[in-house]
């Protein structure tokens, strides 16, 4: 797949030289926007694996997961932003080698399954929540759900981290 | 001195091994991240709760019990994967002093942490009311939040910092 002009063009951006580290004062760009890309995701990952971990009954058992997950999840949305737009300078700095990447794009696979897993849920089983929610272990399907969902996330990690070895 | 033991330890057979097998090193460190992710959210959890912008519904004794082991746990990981990465690449890590830093750090973090299981423990109906809890709740709760961040900035600046003095 030939990479998107946009992204070519991106990676030109006057913005993009500077988190290549190639312009003045740019040499701790890349390393700075890389740590607060894992500060975030660690409260992304470790938030959700929170929220997983009580839909598979293992912890938090005596909390409502519907209670959980208010007091849990807009923090992990907080933090993806931050995660995603560090992430995004990262992307624009190499576009055309992140593009073609393979670790990349199973990232982002994992991500997509995650999102379509969350969507699922959402839509079905946590919508008749009170009915199940403090079912011990919890139904089937939730615990399905967050398996899958804690499943999907370390993928994302992982290949986010091959990701730094593949392209060099 | 570090650099002399660096060198010795990664011309061992096994480091060799290890340094020429192409994914022990990412395996290694993603499952790192994993547990760091489970750490951090751990302790920001349990610091929110101390500071009061926790959920009102659960009190400090609860969220710390359930969230303490976790705590342990990943650290436990972090430091089998955290020897294994200092086996397989000793020079990287030991002649940055960013690394021994850290490794103190984590060390002081870790005896605080220790301090707190204890004292909570010892005085759980003091601590779980916002009205009796200890002023030093709150600052346990900040030196936490600011130290294990520093711990994560210093983990990724090793990679960067090689300042061979050491």
């Amino acid at each position: 797949m030939a990479t998107p002009e946009f992204i070519l063009a991106l990676q030109d951006s006057a913005l993009a030289v500077f988190i290549r580290g190639e312009s003045a004062g740019g040499e701790w760009a890349f390393p700075i926007v890389e740590t607060v890309h894992v500060m975030a995701l660690a409260v992304v990952y470790g938030s959700i694996a929170m929220v997983d971990l009580r839909m598979l009954g293992i912890t938090w058992r005596d909390v409502r997961l519907s209670k959980l997950a208010d007091e849990v999840l807009p923090w992990t949305w907080i933090a993806f932003l931050i995660a995603a737009f560090s992430g995004s300078l990262m992307f624009i700095a190499k576009g055309d080698i992140y593009w073609n990447n393979l670790e990349t794009r199973l990232k982002f696979l994992c991500m997509a399954l995650a999102g379509v897993n969350m969507a699922i849920y959402q839509f079905g089983m946590h919508r008749r929540v009170s009915e199940w929610d403090l079912r011990l272990p919890p139904p089937r399907a939730v615990r399905l759900a967050g398996a899958l969902s804690i499943t999907l996330w370390t993928g994302v990690v992982f290949f986010g981290r091959w990701i730094g070895f593949t392209t060099q | 001195m570090f650099r002399s033991l660096a060198e010795q330890i990664a011309n061992s057979n096994l480091s060799l091994i290890l340094q020429n097998t192409s994914w022990v090193v990412p395996l290694t460190q993603s499952i790192h991240i994993v547990a760091l992710s489970v750490l951090f959210a751990s302790v920001l959890m349990i610091s929110l709760q101390l500071l009061g912008v926790g959920a009102r519904s659960r009190s400090v004794s609860q969220v710390a019990g359930t969230l303490l082991p976790w705590m342990w746990r990943a650290l436990l990981v972090l430091l089998l994967t955290g020897m294994l990465q200092a086996f397989i690449e000793p020079v990287r890590q030991f002649i940055t002093p960013i690394f021994w830093f850290k490794m103190l750090l984590v060390a002081s973090l870790a005896l605080l942490t220790l301090w707190f299981s204890h004292t909570l423990r010892a005085n759980v109906a003091a601590w779980d009311a916002p009205a009796t809890r200890p002023a030093v709740a709150k600052l346990f709760a900040v030196v936490s939040i600011i130290g294990w961040s520093t711990v994560i900035v210093f983990g990724r600046f090793i990679a960067y910092v090689w300042a061979d003095y050491l």
